[in-house]
């Protein structure tokens, strides 16, 4: 039986029929071809298919879509507004805070979260923010060297 | 992911109703962290999920001095972790609930969701148990409460019946608290617990409570009796985790061996004993 | 030096923090089909029926297959595996049958629907036990298989390659050590955890060539293999290996794509993805051999190591195609860096019934490492000198000669031990103490070495293209896996060119458009596919200069390039901007000559010749060495046996660096990753079963186990280098396991032998030793 759900996605309003089996990463990547969030694991276990519901990042895998009804999501695809990345996407690449890439869009959405609710982390914190997406290229320093770069900036132009 | 259907009753009734027609054979879908990954994997075939995010008032945290904690049972684990009120007056919960997964999995993870898999070793399940939480429950004769200490029955068994829905779990007001909850796990960050415990004082009574020692979390009532009214020593807590560990029975799996659970219950059990001596 | 040496932003960044990338799992066709595989029950088992006719009739399922549609051995070094089972299993999870069909749960439906009757065999799960004459064959056909010139197997028995060192006299070298002493190490199985998991697309056109899109490391191996097992000629072969989500080593060779091939060919025209979860990956990819190590070792009192007895006996798995090269890696590299006189080693490769061994990040160098390094810890402590003073002692220096008797001319080996006691400053301070008295703190040190582990021969190729407006394309088949070649090699045709990097664009991994690369593997990429840029660059520079001398009426010797511009030397306002050349010389008269600019490159790395059979020695058995050291800093909880590494300094002779911020970030990712392997990773295994195949128990380091990290680098050029770099990406994560080994003794004088260094392992030790 298909369901038919309400969402915003990455601005854009959007009416559409999923069936109760499908994960809102399914959806999300299969019909809407937004393949920045990926499957690492379907077990929430490595972070790669992070996006944010309401503000809040969470593990597509771990949502039905149909769960989505009433809910604003954005995508690492909804981050960049007219081609100009996000203050954190220059900060990964500035500080070469990636490598395969494989894990990044998941990284910066949960970067990109904890700075939506705290503008200021500490180095604490930013690790924390990130210990649910796994990278096996990195060794996290640059990751987390970028994220608070993008802090550090914000705070100082307050 | 097997085909199923989605319901999404708006009142407690009908999610009621709804788990009874299926006769056992439809789950209850919360935050979704663990009956979906169990879906995905194949270990479950529910024919129906019932979605209880939709009935009103389950989200809610509330807190007086006369009823205590009322942690709805649609309140996210980040919810309760920034709660003003549980920082203040239960951060025992607050730092359990804590170091459930990463922030992905607690945005969307609840305390009950936690409690009604009744894994041994649910990280929020100790600090209950040692707090003597009710759990409210509806089912089909309307609502009823079961303390904590009657809720684990087995490994992923608990008292519930067909049909009962979890609505809440209250935690009594303390006017003392002191105690805090310690895990034990390969890795500090995202992992089960190898061993979990809470030790608390409570009102000036110790309790304590062991998570993956037993098919079920578990209170150490022996411990507990032998201190009551003793004024903590060295002595008395080597005593009192000899009693503790009489009350465990742990297993061997990839975690860990039945040994080393034994040693690491002993020894959280004495850092938390030594800690209330402070 | 303009460009190489330089912090350039990485070329594939916008995409990859975007999320367009798409990555081979991203990928959608029209009318694709889903594949998905019947794998076996047990460990050994012969199959005496695989019945597909259920499966065939379901609706939705367009092709089955057996192991009797894809009979041909393949394998890279030894070949000794088919794609899916044929007669027999040899390990639990290996693929017996495939399906494709319109939808991956019709496709999961249809493997049900299989029928497999097995007759259970004795397995072996034990490499040590797998030697013993008496063990059932894993390969009993052995003998009949095909393998390269460098390896030795023993049909009739489960020893697939047995790679000796015979180095001097290890019986007078014994017999004149004032003191010998024999250690035992266990390194388990682990696995490389890309966050990718392997993903394939096939499809099969009407003229019956082949297109493959798979997240691949090496698309001419992939290219080679399937030409061999499906009998089609190359060219009719494409692989695209469009981006890849990490690899460690995982991703080279072939793995799934000879399942999804026989697929595509019966559904032609319709693309085939098979897709890996989680625990395929864990299961059914490559994982990292298991190693037993036995090092005897004789001593003088003076510290000086004059004989050493090694015998490494490697847990292959059921297929060691591949495997038999880390064993021969592990054999000529048997002594670790450091100089010993007398040298014996047998590194022996065995068949098993566990999921089949690979590369993985260091070849083999962090398995025999963990055993040589704390053993040279465990002399130190015998002699009262240390860890360090030891390393001073036998560390290899120029001039000195390695177990293959080669003789050493560069190796900044003493300058990487200092330069990382230095950075601890270990010689001048004391251990602070401790503010718990349930937390010990521990030092501990490391050193390691590495070379590109492959066939001499191997071959690299590049190609660049001038445009019109003085833009580039450069086309190479070296995979950018997240190690950063894309950027580097720009970095390397800039320099050449004098063309900055933002106007040069990479193309990479396509077999019909881009040229011949071996493999990307074993650290050789900067420095085999460098070399082929570099000399691509000259040879596009050697045409420019060709038709400068005749527009600037200066002879070539006497051209340079400079800024985008072919100058005369001495005589800068003789000059032609080089996109005035791109498409070739117009004359004043308006003909025109020579025509497009396009360099080519190949590279060989020069001299590299077999070891003897018989002894392993022998002049240049690599094409470099990598050599290096790491000292890590820990604290143990004593009462819970749980480490945490604090502090890791890391130093490499790398040659030159060619981009600072990328090379960080490189060591920074192996030292996370040796550090996981240190007290994190086992893929454990029972009865051939492996227990934890997923995140949730195999445990990979987060953010949160991230220690202080102090990167820095050594620079003695590699003569045959481009601008003198050699490989790096290996080599950094082989001395953090056995530095973190060494920082535990260094607590607590205990030593755990056996990786990981578990909680668990640590309280038992502590407890044994009170």
């Amino acid at each position: 039986m298909k369901h038919k759900i309400n969402f915003i996605l990455n601005n854009e309003e959007i009416t559409h029929e999923v069936a109760a089996n499908r994960t809102l990463l399914d959806v999300i990547r299969e019909d809407f071809d937004l393949t920045g969030a990926k499957e690492g694991c379907g077990a929430g276990e490595c972070g790669a298919c992070t996006i944010l519901v309401d503000r809040k990042p969470i593990n597509a895998c771990l949502m039905l879509a149909v769960e989505a009804d009433g809910k604003e999501i954005l995508t690492i695809e909804g981050l960049s507004v007219n081609n100009k990345l996000d203050q954190i996407q220059q900060a990964f690449i500035d500080h070469a805070a990636l490598q395969c890439g494989y894990c990044t869009p998941g990284m910066i959405m949960s970067g990109k979260a904890l700075l939506m609710d705290n503008p200021s982390p500490t180095e604490e914190e930013v690790k924390e923010a990130i210990s649910g997406n796994l990278c096996r290229c990195t060794g996290y320093k640059k990751i987390v060297e970028a994220i608070m770069e993008v802090a550090d900036k914000t705070n100082s132009a307050r | 992911m097997k085909d199923f259907l989605y319901y999404k009753p708006k009142t407690i009734e009908e999610a009621c109703e709804i788990l009874t027609r299926y006769n056992g054979e439809a789950s209850i879908l919360n935050g979704g962290t663990d009956v979906i990954v169990r879906i995905h994997d194949g270990l479950n075939h529910p024919k129906a999920l019932v979605d209880i995010k939709g009935i009103s008032g389950l989200k809610t945290i509330s807190f007086s001095k006369e009823d205590g904690l009322v942690l709805g049972a649609c309140a996210n684990m980040n919810a309760v972790i920034n709660h003003k009120d549980i920082l203040e007056n239960y951060q025992i919960i607050a730092e359990a609930a804590h170091t459930v997964g990463s922030c992905q999995v607690r945005n969307r993870a609840t305390i009950i969701g936690n409690i009604t898999n009744a894994s041994p070793l649910a990280d929020t399940a100790t600090p209950l148990l040692a707090l003597d939480a009710v759990v409210e429950v509806f089912g089909v004769e309307g609502p009823r409460e079961i303390s904590i200490n009657d809720f684990f029955v087995f490994v992923r068994r608990t008292s519930l019946k067909v049909g009962d829905v979890v609505t809440a779990v209250k935690v009594p007001y303390y006017k003392e608290l002191k105690g805090s909850y310690q895990k034990h796990s390969r890795r500090d960050a995202v992992d089960l617990a190898t061993v979990c415990a809470s030790v608390l004082m409570v009102d000036g009574e110790i309790k304590i409570a062991l998570g993956s020692v037993a098919p079920t979390p578990i209170r150490c009532r022996k411990a507990e009796d032998f201190l009551r009214g003793k004024k903590l020593t060295e002595e008395l807590i080597k005593e009192a985790t000899h009693r503790a560990l009489e009350e465990v029975s742990p297993i061997s799996d990839v975690r860990a061996t039945k040994e080393y659970r034994e040693e690491i219950a002993r020894v959280l059990v004495s850092r938390g004993l030594r800690d209330l001596m402070g | 030096m303009k460009f190489v040496g330089e912090s350039v932003n990485r070329v594939d960044g916008i995409k990859k923090v975007t999320g367009s990338l798409k990555y081979v799992d991203d990928l959608k066709m029209s009318r694709m089909l889903y594949a998905a595989v019947k794998r076996s029950e047990y460990p050994h088992a012969k199959l005496l029926k695989v019945d597909i006719t259920k499966a065939e009739k379901l609706p939705g399922v367009k092709a089955v297959i057996t192991g009797k549609d894809v009979p041909n051995r393949v394998g890279l070094y030894l070949e000794d595996k088919t794609f899916l089972a044929n007669d027999k299993v040899r390990y639990r999870g290996e693929a017996i049958a495939a399906v494709a069909a319109e939808t991956h749960e019709i496709a999961q439906e249809a493997i049900k629907l299989i029928e497999v009757e097995y007759e259970e065999l004795p397995a072996v799960t034990n490499a040590l036990e797998g030697i013993k004459s008496d063990a059932p064959l894993v390969h009993p056909d052995l003998g009949d298989y095909k393998w390269g010139p460098i390896f030795f197997p023993e049909p009739g028995t489960n020893i697939s390659n047995l790679y000796k060192i015979r180095k001097g006299d290890i019986d007078k070298g014994f017999a004149e050590a004032e003191h010998v002493v024999e250690n035992q190490f266990f390194v388990p199985h682990i696995q490389h955890s890309p966050i990718e998991n392997h993903s394939v697309i096939a499809q099969m056109d009407p003229e019956e060539a082949l297109t493959i899109w798979s997240s691949c490391q090496s698309p001419f191996a992939v290219q080679k293999a399937l030409s061999v097992a499906f009998g089609l000629p190359q060219n009719k072969i494409r692989v695209i290996s469009p981006a890849v989500g990490g690899g460690f080593g995982g991703k080279a060779g072939t793995t799934l794509e000879g399942i999804v091939i026989p697929l595509a060919m019966r559904v032609k025209g319709r693309p085939v993805k098979l897709t890996y979860g989680r625990e395929d990956e864990f299961i059914n990819s490559f994982v990292r051999q298991g190693m037993h190590a036995t090092i005897k070792t004789g001593i003088n009192s003076d510290g000086k190591i004059v004989a050493v007895k090694n015998t490494f006996v490697w847990d292959g798995g059921a297929y060691t195609e591949y495997g038999v090269n880390i064993v021969r890696a592990g054999g000529y590299s048997s002594t670790g860096p450091y100089d010993i006189p007398n040298v014996w080693t047998d590194s022996v490769c065995v068949y098993t019934n566990h999921p089949v061994g690979g590369p993985y990040r260091g070849f083999g160098m962090s398995e025999i490492h963990f055993a040589i390094e704390q053993n040279m810890d465990i002399l130190a402590e015998m002699l009262g000198i240390t860890p360090i003073e030891v390393r001073r002692i036998n560390g290899l220096r120029p001039g000195g000669s390695n177990a293959t008797g080669q003789i050493v001319e560069v190796c900044g080996l003493q300058d990487c031990l200092e330069d990382v006691v230095d950075k601890l400053g270990w010689e001048r301070e004391e251990k602070k103490p401790s503010s718990k008295p349930n937390i010990y703190i521990g030092r501990g040190i490391s050193c390691g070495f590495k070379a590109p582990s492959m066939p001499n021969n191997v071959a690299s190729s590049a190609i660049i293209r001038i445009n019109e407006d003085g833009t580039c394309q450069l086309l190479v088949s070296a995979q950018d896996i997240g190690q950063g070649s894309d950027t580097t090699l720009t970095q390397i045709a800039s320099e050449v060119l004098t063309i900055p990097p933002d106007k040069i664009t990479i193309k990479t991994g396509d077999t019909d458009y881009t040229p011949y690369e071996w493999q990307t593997v074993a650290s050789r990429i900067t420095y085999c596919a460098g070399n082929a840029v570099v000399k691509a660059c000259q040879d596009a520079k050697d045409q420019l200069f060709e038709l400068a001398q005749i527009k600037l009426g200066v002879p070539k010797e006497k051209l340079i390039l400079a800024d985008e511009y072919i100058v005369a030397k001495g005589n800068e306002n003789k000059k032609v901007p080089i996109k005035e050349l791109a498409l070739g010389l117009s004359m004043e008269d308006g003909s025109g000559i020579h025509g497009p600019i396009i360099g080519r490159g190949s590279f060989i790395p020069p001299d590299v010749k077999n070891t003897d059979k018989t002894t392993g020695q022998g002049e240049k058995p690599t094409a470099f060495w990598t050599y290096g050291c790491q000292g890590a800093e820990i604290e143990v909880d004593i009462e819970t046996g749980k480490i945490k590494v604090k502090k890791v300094a890391s130093s490499f002779d790398v040659g030159k660096i060619i981009n600072p911020k990328l090379i960080e970030g490189q060591v920074e990712g192996g030292i996370l990753q040796g550090l996981g392997s240190a007290i994190l990773e086992e893929l454990i295994l029972e009865n051939g079963i492996v227990k934890n195949p997923n995140f949730v128990d195999y445990k990979i380091p987060t953010a949160d186990d991230m220690p202080e990290m102090i990167i820095s680098f050594v620079e003695n050029p590699e003569e045959t280098g481009p601008f003198g770099a050699r490989g790096v990406a290996e080599p950094c994560m082989v001395p953090t396991a056995p530095a973190i080994a060494n920082a535990l003794y260094d607590a607590l004088g205990i030593r755990v032998n056996s990786l990981p260094i578990t909680a668990e392992k640590v309280l038992k030790a502590i407890k044994e030793k009170q």
